[in-house]
């Protein structure tokens, strides 16, 4: 552990401003065709549709200006889940059927062509989504970002949609992610100096993690707690009731490169959906 | 239950300053979130412009008058960007977006913080985020602004950008201001002084009246400003000195007319005898980078030289921003220099081979807050979780925590099954610092030691500290508190823009008053009165070595 610096690492929620033609976009015209290509990366079945989706997002990245390594960052934060995910499947998916060819077998446990299949194309879908949600918050600014997601989910507030109040809640919780990492660095600074071992060796062993987990979590919590108390008083002092009768402060306008990128992603996602693609080295779909 | 507010009669007129003195637990806080119809009370009422705070029809009438300001500045800021926060107030009253561009760049305007209008909140000082606070208030045109301890955590700095705005609003805008604090210093520009003490009020006056009431004061355990205690100290032996003074100014308009003797020689200041070869903690030329290898990079600190000799009091100055923690943060290896190299009881802290663990050991490290960081339900148990970090025995572990406890005052049988957070401010902060002295560290690093805490709180935690060096310990103390300072170390750095600005003894470092003040730090008062008293050439230049109230007091009665 790199001496406890934790937001260094968290490259989701941290805006790089390199002023590209991406960050210029209209939120809602980023939401929207996120959302496009998510859809595409969900469903589609094939492998090669997912390594071209990567490259699609690489090729975002790069009319971005983003350099790779901070996509890789976020990436790395992201690892300990993907290594449980692999490793369950690995375990797991032999027994799935149709299996396909049997490569191994030892007893129970099997590697199976549909295993491979499943392994590697939730690897590649994971790491699309990682890297695709990093490079939104790398390109729009928070306040862009909820003020998408309200504009968007307007015309629903009639169905009941809470659209206000939900947008309020990304904005509270992105807005005090900085806040809480730093918190959570000084609790952990804190604690180390009072001899905890955290990050040490036996970390392995779920019940020491757990154990060493809890002087970090518990006052994690308790100031969360306090924070969030205090901020409803702050919030009330402010004459919030709700969503109901509010202006807005910000006001958003689209031009025409939006509606085309918006468009260029509808049309991505129908490629990958509707397109047979081919099955890569005969033993994939 | 308790009872919080006990009969409690107070009217605020219009465009007056009202401050409400009190300690923790008062019910000063209480009383302020009656205000604006946070809290409604149980018996009684309050109207605000004629409206009863029960009638929940003028609700947003009431809040829209009554505007408040919280303790803390990071909770209270709503929007991920400074403009957007401030347009939060008028977003819910439901003006028209003109109107609500218009306020915010007034407000925005008001209190000087147009040019950090699109700068996210965390990276905004202690002070600017109060500020974008009370702008967010002010954008809803309230008539009265409620400052409840919106200054306690804030460095002198912030404090000052805060209360300099209270006072500008209050006298150009003609805002009503309600301030709610426990420092007396804050209250001396105030039109009207209210002490709370167990709900009640129990003294109201203007603020020359209520500071000389010395008796009543104490029977409340609060003490009036320094600069009034030596006042009230020269009219003990002097009784034609007056005792009501507030400021500087009156003090040495003063002094100057009960001058009766000529300047006195006094001796040269003391030299710092503390030389880097002994130390137990050195710094060699250390820099370090915050956020490396990203855009963000900054350099935090750089060529940082610095030592701690054993038995000293090393007090470390700086406000907040100047590197000051990350430079303490290396002394127990948390943080490693990314240039140069610290050298902890002669062990290299970025060498592999040393013991990290070891080293966190033998200098304590108590961070900002440290109250903060308890987890246990017990008091006892979280302060025996250093040693059982350390595996030592039961009887060991009982052994230190004990010790540790009596340390800080807090009786071992008496407290040890108390739950933990059911404890006063003041005493979980003894209980996070009774958590570090349990490790029985050689050296006591203290990040603001006394930051949030209510004058009672704080002199007790020094008391406190003080009998702990008596035992030969080795203290290091980082503040903004420049009168603690005064009193207390051997030796002092200062610091400021992530270097060492200057080194030496209190009477060496405090003798450069405007330096200090360029960096936006002030020399304590006692200094400031003797600078003050050098100019006017009633002492000789050698006055401003003196910084500690006692020897100011002894000097000064000899001289009227």
């Amino acid at each position: 552990m790199e001496d406890f610096e934790l937001l260094r690492n968290v490259t989701i929620g941290q805006y790089i401003p390199t002023g590209s033609i991406i960050h210029r976009l209209d939120p809602r015209a980023k939401i929207l065709a996120a959302t496009f290509l998510i859809l595409a990366i969900s469903f589609t079945p094939s492998i090669l549709a997912n390594f071209l989706m990567m490259a699609v997002i690489l090729g975002i990245a790069w009319l971005a200006r983003i350099e790779f390594r901070y996509l890789l960052r976020g990436f790395l934060l992201g690892l300990p889940i993907l290594i449980f995910i692999f490793v369950t499947q690995f375990l797991f998916m032999g027994r799935v059927e149709p299996a396909g060819h049997v490569f191994f077998q030892l007893g129970w446990f099997r590697i199976t062509q549909r295993s491979l299949y499943i392994i590697i194309l939730s690897g590649l879908r994971l790491i699309s989504f990682v890297f695709l949600t990093s490079l939104i918050t790398m390109t729009a600014t928070t306040t862009e970002l909820t003020h998408g997601v309200e504009h968007l989910l307007r015309p629903f507030r009639r169905l009941g949609v809470p659209s206000h109040e939900l947008a309020l809640i990304l904005m509270v919780a992105l807005r005090f992610v900085p806040t809480l990492a730093e918190e959570m660095e000084d609790i952990m600074k804190a604690q180390a100096s009072r001899g905890a071992d955290i990050g040490g060796r036996r970390m392995w062993r779920p019940d020491r993690a757990a154990k060493a987990y809890l002087p970090l979590i518990v006052p994690l919590f308790l100031n969360a707690f306090r924070r969030a108390e205090e901020l409803v008083y702050a919030m009330e002092a402010r004459g919030y009731v709700g969503g109901g009768g509010r202006t807005h402060f910000i006001q958003l306008k689209s031009r025409g490169l939006d509606y085309a990128v918006i468009l260029a992603a509808f049309v991505v996602m129908l490629l990958m959906l509707l397109i047979p693609w081919p099955s890569i080295f005969g033993i994939f779909f | 239950m308790v009872q919080a507010l006990k009969g409690v009669d107070l009217t605020v007129e219009p465009g007056e300053y009202v401050v409400i003195l009190g300690h923790n637990g008062s019910g000063k806080s209480t009383l302020a979130k009656h205000l604006n119809a946070l809290l409604v009370p149980t018996e009684g009422d309050v109207w605000v412009n004629g409206w009863n705070t029960r009638d929940r029809d003028h609700l947003q009438d009431i809040r829209s008058t009554v505007g408040m300001v919280f303790q803390s500045p990071d909770n209270q800021i709503v929007a991920t960007v400074v403009e957007e926060d401030v347009a939060f107030g008028p977003e819910n009253m439901g003006l028209p977006h003109e109107e609500i561009v218009q306020r915010v760049n007034w407000a925005l305007d008001v209190v000087e913080m147009s040019e950090f209008r699109y700068r996210p909140p965390h990276r905004l000082s202690g002070g600017q985020k109060q500020r974008v606070a009370i702008a967010g208030m002010l954008a809803m045109r309230p008539q009265v602004l409620v400052l409840d301890e919106s200054t306690a955590m804030l460095d002198p700095i912030g404090r000052q950008e805060v209360l300099e705005l209270a006072h500008r609003l209050n006298r150009e805008e003609g805002v009503t201001i309600v301030a709610i604090t426990h420092f007396m210093e804050e209250a001396v520009e105030a039109d009207r002084i209210v002490i709370m003490a167990d709900g009640r009020i129990q003294l109201e006056g203007i603020p020359r009246e209520i500071f000389t009431q010395t008796e009543a004061l104490q029977a409340l355990h609060m003490e009036p400003p320094l600069v009034t205690r030596l006042a009230l100290a020269m009219r003990q032996t002097n009784p034609q000195f007056p005792g009501d003074l507030l400021t500087l100014d009156e003090l040495i308009t003063a002094l100057k007319a009960h001058w009766r003797v000529p300047a006195p020689v006094l001796p040269d200041a003391r030299k710092a005898d503390s030389s880097p070869q002994e130390a137990i903690i050195r710094y060699e030329d250390v820099g370090r980078y915050y956020m490396r290898g990203t855009p963000l990079q900054v350099k935090a600190i750089e060529h940082v030289n610095m030592h701690v000799t054993r038995g000293e009091i090393l007090g470390v100055i700086g406000h907040t921003g100047s590197g000051k923690s990350t430079i303490i943060q290396h002394a127990n290896a948390l943080i490693r220099p990314h240039e140069g190299r610290v050298l902890v009881f002669g062990e290299d802290t970025r060498d592999e081979k040393t013991n990290a663990r070891a080293l966190r050991r033998r200098v304590g490290l108590v961070f900002q807050q440290p109250e903060r960081q308890l987890f246990e339900r017990f008091v006892g148990d979280d302060v025996a979780f250093g040693p059982r970090n350390l595996g030592l025995s039961r009887e060991e572990v009982r052994e230190r925590v004990r010790r540790a406890m009596a340390v800080v005052g807090l009786g071992f049988d008496e407290f040890k099954d108390r739950m933990t957070f059911s404890l006063s401010g003041g005493e979980m902060r003894r209980v996070a610092l009774a958590g570090i002295l349990s490790l029985e560290p050689e050296v006591l690093v203290l990040d603001e030691p006394t930051a949030g805490l209510d004058p009672e709180g704080r002199a007790q935690l020094l008391e406190r500290l003080l009998s702990w060096r008596e035992q030969g310990e080795t203290l290091v103390m980082v503040s903004h508190n420049m009168d603690n300072l005064a009193e207390l170390a051997d030796r002092l750095y200062v610091i400021a823009r992530g270097t060492v600005l200057a080194e030496g003894t209190p009477e060496e470092i405090f003798a450069q008053v405007e330096r200090l003040q360029e960096e936006g730090l002030n020399a304590p008062v006692v200094t400031q009165v003797m600078q003050s008293l050098a100019n006017e050439g009633l002492l000789p230049p050698e006055a401003t070595h003196i910084h500690r109230f006692d020897e100011a007091v002894h000097l000064l009665r000899g001289m009227i």
